[in-house]
């Protein structure tokens, strides 16, 4: 049976009507494949996060004991101001006092400018770590000297002080009896250390 | 369900009635004359698109056995057509019914039973009408072709029965075999009391089985042939009677009622006889095998295929709704999991807040309290003070006093760095962190070619030097006693007095 032009007509739209509601039947299909991905996705990350929790909560004990065992070393890092920005003008007014103090014939010294050491990344933000390197040239009259030095560099704070390299040598002077003459040399490569919290309370 | 109209055509007079939902009512009755046909015009006039079937039920429909060779589509159809035209001057209303197949010696055949009207014409003015006012012609049916249908739905299980029924135009006889139609014939009746009637049914059942012997329908020396009468209402009682059952027939009397029940007719006109359960038959369940043809049918198909098209997409709807309608079960059951999970997760974060509280109070995160000591601590144990180095040897400059020092150089380095200046060392990784110090000096009260005794002296002081971790890295004597080198002495000659001057190297590693 050929269909005439008029019987066409008649059937395109139960055709129409056919195809909207597969398609409407294919829409709903879709849209709940998507729905149901998105709910795989939101069970997912839902049970990341509560793994992530449960085991958190699990390790809280230990953190707690973490945390008190480390605030005593943060809090004196921060004390000696080892933690926060570089002071320069207090590391030359420590380096005269103790130049006057121990009564240092010869003292001169370079501040190079400051490197990033090393940044660690932490939460909310990173832990920065920078060193300047301090250069110093010392006249000693015993080697003495040099060791009290050092100890009263790191007694003043405001720096993690890590000594690179340290060279003494015999200066070859005379005594002349009358003025007092350095006897040895020493020449130093100190790393001031100093360390950035960018996720610390303000 | 749209409403069917159902014309129920006799010889006399012709009545339309409607089938909804189990429910058959009379809507006009027409004369068979042209008065008829003209209200039956005016009647249609409006209804366009409507369904229409033809139920007749007339006294001169022929039914004739023929056999035609087993064929399948257009030949078959052409075959057919040729025996109909063979066998009837007018095949507008026409019909073969198949009866099966049959094997004889020389081919397979088909047994088919040619049926058709002996005056078609009386129908026509009325097809003709239907077809001009745009309805849509389901089929024309006859009364025997809707008989296998009911003998089944009145229970007949055996290989033959009779369906004799009451009709409007008369009694209806219909032999069945093997479920198909096989014969069938009308005999007029008139007003008459129930007992005469049923003594009439007897008696034109037994006639009717007599001819059918002789037409060899029925075997010789069978079983009974069953026989179901359907009762008119209120007179099963005088059937059951009058109708005894003997060798030849057996009767199973069926009040209309009942029969009415089985076909699924709730509800017939005042005054219908059984003709009532043929028409909805012919509404519920028509036979595929009718008398229009296909031409006088077009509006009926084109009507179902618009409905089979919709009926598919509404098919597709509902299997992409079923697939839909588990799949957002599995989002609600998937959600309600995930809900579940974020709920434990908020908790354990609540619990863990509650229990951080209560933790002393620090100015940085935990996290960064923690990267940032066990940084500073990397960088610390990385770092060392020289002081240690120069008590270690200081003390064991008191167990050499001949020894004078003149310079120390201490630094703090990589392993790798120490390794090329002192090949001879046992380096750590490359990469290690190490303190290296070269102690420079002379070496006092020993001649200055005292060659050997210099050496021990100096190596006597290295050795002492490599210990408290300490290890030798390189002793650079004040002369050359290898054999690469060249060695001088000047014997007997004037000293000096300068002395000789050595380099030992040591290196420690950090932990």
């Amino acid at each position: 049976m050929t269909p005439t032009r008029e019987e066409m007509r008649k059937l395109a739209l139960p055709a129409l009507a056919a195809l909207a509601l597969v398609g409407a039947g294919a829409a709903l299909v879709w849209s709940a494949g998507q729905a149901l991905a998105r709910a795989h996705g939101q069970l997912g990350a839902a049970q990341a996060e509560r793994k992530q929790n449960a085991e958190r909560l699990a390790r809280i004990a230990e953190e707690e004991r973490e945390v008190s065992e480390k605030l005593d070393v943060y809090k004196q890092l921060k004390r000696l101001n080892i933690i926060g920005e570089e002071r320069r003008l207090e590391w030359a007014d420590a380096i005269t006092r103790i130049r006057t103090q121990r009564e240092l014939l010869d003292l001169s010294y370079r501040v190079d400018r400051q490197k990033l050491l090393k940044s660690v990344p932490g939460k909310p933000g990173s832990v920065d770590f920078f060193a300047s390197t301090m250069s110093v040239q010392l006249a000693l009259l015993h080697e003495e000297d040099l060791l009290r030095f050092l100890a009263d560099l790191r007694d003043s704070g405001n720096a993690y002080y890590s000594v690179k390299s340290c060279t003494i040598a015999r200066t070859g002077q005379a005594a002349t009896g009358t003025t007092i003459t350095p006897r040895l040399r020493a020449t130093c490569e100190i790393d001031l250390i100093t360390v950035i919290d960018r996720g610390a309370k303000r | 369900m749209a409403a069917r109209y159902l014309l129920y055509f006799t010889a006399e007079d012709h009545h339309l009635y409607t089938s909804s939902g189990g429910r058959l009512e009379l809507e006009a009755k027409f004369s068979g004359d042209d008065l008829g046909v003209t209200a039956f015009r005016e009647y249609l006039r409006g209804r366009r698109g409507a369904l229409f079937a033809v139920l007749a039920d007339l006294a001169g429909e022929d039914f004739h056995e023929e056999q035609v060779p087993f064929l399948r589509g257009g030949d078959r159809e052409a075959v057919v057509q040729r025996r109909l035209a063979q066998r009837y001057r007018d095949t507008r209303l026409a019909a073969a019914l198949s009866l099966g197949q049959v094997t004889t010696p020389q081919r397979r055949n088909e047994r088919l039973l040619l049926a058709s009207f002996t005056n078609t014409q009386q129908f026509a003015p009325w097809l003709d009408a239907l077809e001009e006012s745009g309805a849509r012609l389901a089929g024309v049916y006859s009364v025997p072709l809707l008989a296998p249908a009911l003998a089944a739905r009145l229970g007949a299980r055996g290989p033959r029965a009779l369906v004799v029924s009451a009709n409007r135009a008369g009694l209806r006889q219909c032999f069945v075999e093997g479920g198909r139609l096989r014969f069938a014939r009308l005999e007029r009746t008139v007003e008459m009391v129930p007992q005469a009637l049923a003594l009439f049914v007897r008696s034109e059942t037994l006639r009717l089985v007599q001819y059918l012997g002789t037409l060899r329908a029925l075997p010789r020396d069978g079983a009974p042939l069953q026989a179901f009468v359907v009762a008119p209402p209120g007179q099963r009682a005088e059937f059951e009677h009058a109708l005894v059952s003997d060798a030849r027939v057996q009767f199973h009397t069926v009040d209309a009622a009942q029969a009415q029940h089985t076909v699924k007719l709730r509800q017939a006109p005042e005054g219908t006889g059984a003709e009532a359960l043929y028409l909805s038959l012919a509404a519920r369940k028509p036979p595929r095998e009718q008398f229009a043809s296909s031409a006088e049918r077009r509006r009926y198909f084109v009507w179902q295929l618009q409905r089979g098209i919709v009926a598919a997409g509404a098919l597709g709807f509902v299997v992409c709704a079923l697939v839909g309608g588990a799949r957002w079960l599995e989002v609600m059951d998937v959600g309600n999991r995930a809900a579940a999970q974020q709920r434990e997760a908020k908790l354990a974060a609540e619990q863990y807040q509650r229990i951080t509280s209560t933790f002393p109070v620090t100015e940085t995160t935990t996290e960064n309290l923690r990267v940032a000591v066990l940084e500073f601590r990397r960088i610390a144990e990385r770092s060392l003070a020289p002081e240690a180095a120069f008590v270690h040897v200081s003390r064991v400059l008191e167990q050499f006093p001949q020894m004078e020092v003149d310079a120390i150089n201490w630094r703090l380095g990589r392993a790798g760095e120490q390794r090329e200046e002192a090949p001879a060392a046992a380096p750590g990784p490359q990469g290690e962190q190490a303190v290296q110090f070269a102690i420079s000096g002379r070496v006092n009260a020993t001649q200055r070619n005292d060659y050997r005794g210099i050496t021990g002296q100096v190596q006597s002081f290295a050795n002492a030097l490599a210990s408290s971790g300490y290890q030798l890295a390189r002793t650079q004597l004040p002369f050359d006693v290898t054999s690469e080198g060249t060695l001088t002495g000047d014997i007997g000659g004037v000293d000096s007095g300068e002395a000789p001057r050595f380099t030992i190297t040591l290196s420690r590693r950090l932990q």
